[in-house]
């Protein structure tokens, strides 16, 4: 077992800078391939008429997660060295409700709005400015906010752990929500692409 | 001689065509497979890095940053820029995540410039003005600035990140995005039909 | 009606893959593996014969008095008497936490118990799990107390070592021990107080925040 390679010292921080880099290169590519560098695709997931969002992203999360299992289950990679954000979970179910009217209100998410400016697209600059100004707001405010922000601490804790499933079982459920959504959503985007023409 | 002209004009226009359509926007990728490939970079940053990606986190930074070159007493004096400005001993800038970021703008131009769709342009709708279109961009991201801070991540670190580590906060946070996405949808629809 | 993957479309293929991946996930176990390693016994042997392992009190003393902040040094024994007292710069990790002592693979850490049992039992635990650089203080505790807080001169030592102890003197009213000069050296020096933790503290500064990462996004 010797993965995460960098947890395990193999290369120092100013390599890892570099890894960053790249892989941000992939990140950043496959992002504009899906077409995410477009607010107008980027949207229409939320009037069902192209559920491009809901598949790359579900597709993304049960690749890595299924990967993830099998690379860790044949102790190639010691999954407790990987970093799992602490949940807290009120902050961050309030975070995500206005950081979705912030997705649908502006038309990309922060790493979206990378790849569309970087492709050109003005109105993803601005959006870009309002990021910034967001942070800085919320980094103003934080006196005040931060009795919020540090509410209802649960720690690092997995689904699996939380309902006491077996992590196995858990990555077949998701995988098999995934599927099931990616069949449903080819019938509901015929479905809205009928009334959208008619309108 | 006349019909002999006319297939010369005919292979002319066929090889004007190609040309053009080469510097057209190329089709997006078939969705799974660019999920695919997106998910197997989020692995690779597993197994090499032991962490996940992020976008939010460089903005951060940046901000602290810059709050702290112009009123660094105020930074330091309020935890939330403080931890990103760490002790002094390293630039706020030299972080993880904000090289990430800067690898991610160099992945989309260079995916952009492969497929044809580096164009300047704004985004939007037939029935709405670029101004207005700007005004719900600058909104919208201060929006979503101010809730992935709330929410200690965004769509890439919180959703793609925690929800491929099945991490419990994220997959509520997941869940509250698509639900205030929608919630908001049909009242903002202007924008794009 | 025949399963034809063959006449599949790519889409179906995926979705077939992805899905039998997760399916046997169910009958996997856990993913976690633990601490579980494999143990070069061969290596490990020969760096105890080698001795490199080891680091002096006198050497750490000077590490610490210069301010050289590349390493960790972890305190293996109880609260209690780590909170009495312990070398300056010293951080509480015991054994059954020193895997989530938030201790990287790649940085230099110091060992040290009362004796060097505990150490040398933590460090082949470390070792064997991939990290690289471990050291145990040579003596711990003890071998401390005796060289650097309160180092003894014999009565009719040679000038030579007379000139080289005023160092050791020095080093020693650093870290708030008391020197001796002669006497039934042998007897009295356990029951010597250990100097109280206020001098020099080495700070916690380094111990903590310094080395935390940011890893969220």
């Amino acid at each position: 077992m010797n993965a995460p390679f960098f947890k395990f010292g193999l290369f120092g921080d100013d390599v890892s800078l570099i890894a960053a880099f790249v892989i941000g290169i992939g990140f950043g590519f496959f992002l504009e391939r899906a077409g995410f560098g477009s607010a107008k695709k980027l949207c229409a997931q939320f009037y069902f008429t192209d559920l491009a969002v809901f598949k790359v992203m579900f597709t993304a999360i049960i690749t890595a997660m299924v990967g993830l299992f099998w690379l860790s289950w044949l102790g190639f990679v010691d999954l407790s060295l990987v970093y799992v954000t602490p949940t807290y979970i009120v902050p961050q179910v309030v975070g995500g409700l206005i950081l979705g009217v912030g997705f649908v209100v502006g038309g990309y998410c922060p790493g979206t709005s990378c790849v569309a400016a970087a492709t050109g697209k003005l109105d993803a600059f601005v959006y870009l400015g309002g990021i910034i100004v967001g942070i800085f707001v919320f980094g103003e405010l934080f006196p005040i906010l931060s009795a919020f922000y540090e509410s209802t601490p649960m720690g690092v804790v997995t689904i699996p752990q939380y309902f006491g499933i077996s992590y196995g079982l858990v990555v077949f459920l998701v995988v098999l929500m995934a599927i099931g959504g990616f069949a449903g959503g080819a019938w509901v985007e015929k479905k809205f692409a009928s009334t959208v023409k008619e309108s | 001689m006349s019909s002999a002209e006319k297939t010369l004009t005919l292979d002319d226009a066929a090889v004007h065509k190609k040309a053009h359509v080469a510097r057209e926007a190329q089709p997006y990728w078939n969705p799974y497979v660019a999920g695919l490939g997106l998910g197997l970079v989020l692995l690779s940053s597993f197994v090499i890095m032991g962490r996940g990606l992020g976008a939010s986190g460089a903005f951060s930074s940046l901000v602290a940053a810059t709050v702290n070159t112009v009123a660094p007493s105020h930074a330091a004096s309020n935890t939330f820029y403080a931890e990103y400005i760490g002790d002094g001993t390293r630039n706020p800038l030299k972080d993880w995540l904000v090289f990430e970021v800067l690898g991610a703008i160099a992945g989309g131009f260079i995916s952009g410039l492969l497929a044809g769709r580096v164009k300047k342009t704004v985004e939007k709708g037939p029935r709405i003005s670029v101004g207005k279109r700007f005004a719900f961009a600058f909104s919208g991201g201060i929006i979503m600035g101010f809730g992935a801070k709330l929410a200690r991540g965004c769509t890439s670190g919180q959703a793609l990140t925690g929800g491929a580590l099945l991490g419990l906060g994220s997959w509520a946070f997941m869940l509250a995005v698509f639900g205030g996405a929608y919630a908001v949808a049909y009242f903002v629809r202007r924008q794009w039909t | 009606m025949k399963l034809s993957i063959g006449n599949w479309t790519l889409n179906r293929k995926l979705a077939l893959l992805i899905g039998g991946l997760g399916f046997l996930a169910i009958f996997a176990g856990s993913p976690y593996k633990g601490f579980t390693s494999k143990v070069d016994s061969q290596e490990l042997a020969a760096i105890v014969q080698k001795e490199v392992d080891h680091v002096s009190p006198e050497e750490l003393a000077g590490w610490i008095i210069s301010g050289k902040a590349d390493y960790r040094l972890v305190d293996l024994r109880k609260e209690a008497v780590f909170a009495e007292y312990h070398i300056p710069t010293a951080e509480n990790i015991l054994l059954p936490s020193i895997s989530e002592g938030g201790l990287s693979r790649g940085e230099k850490v110091i060992l040290y118990s009362d004796g060097g049992i505990h150490s040398a039992q933590a460090w082949f635990l470390l070792k064997a799990n991939g990290y690289k650089g471990v050291y145990i203080l040579r003596g711990g505790l003890e071998e401390w107390k005796d060289k650097v807080l309160f180092p003894r001169l014999a009565e009719n030592a040679p000038p030579a070592e007379v000139a080289a102890f005023e160092k050791v003197k020095l080093v020693s009213t650093f870290f708030g021990g008391s020197p001796q000069v002669g006497g039934a050296a042998a007897l009295t020096a356990p029951t010597m107080a250990l100097p109280k933790l206020d001098a020099p503290a080495g700070g916690p500064v380094k111990a903590g925040t310094g080395k935390k990462k940011k890893e969220g996004c």
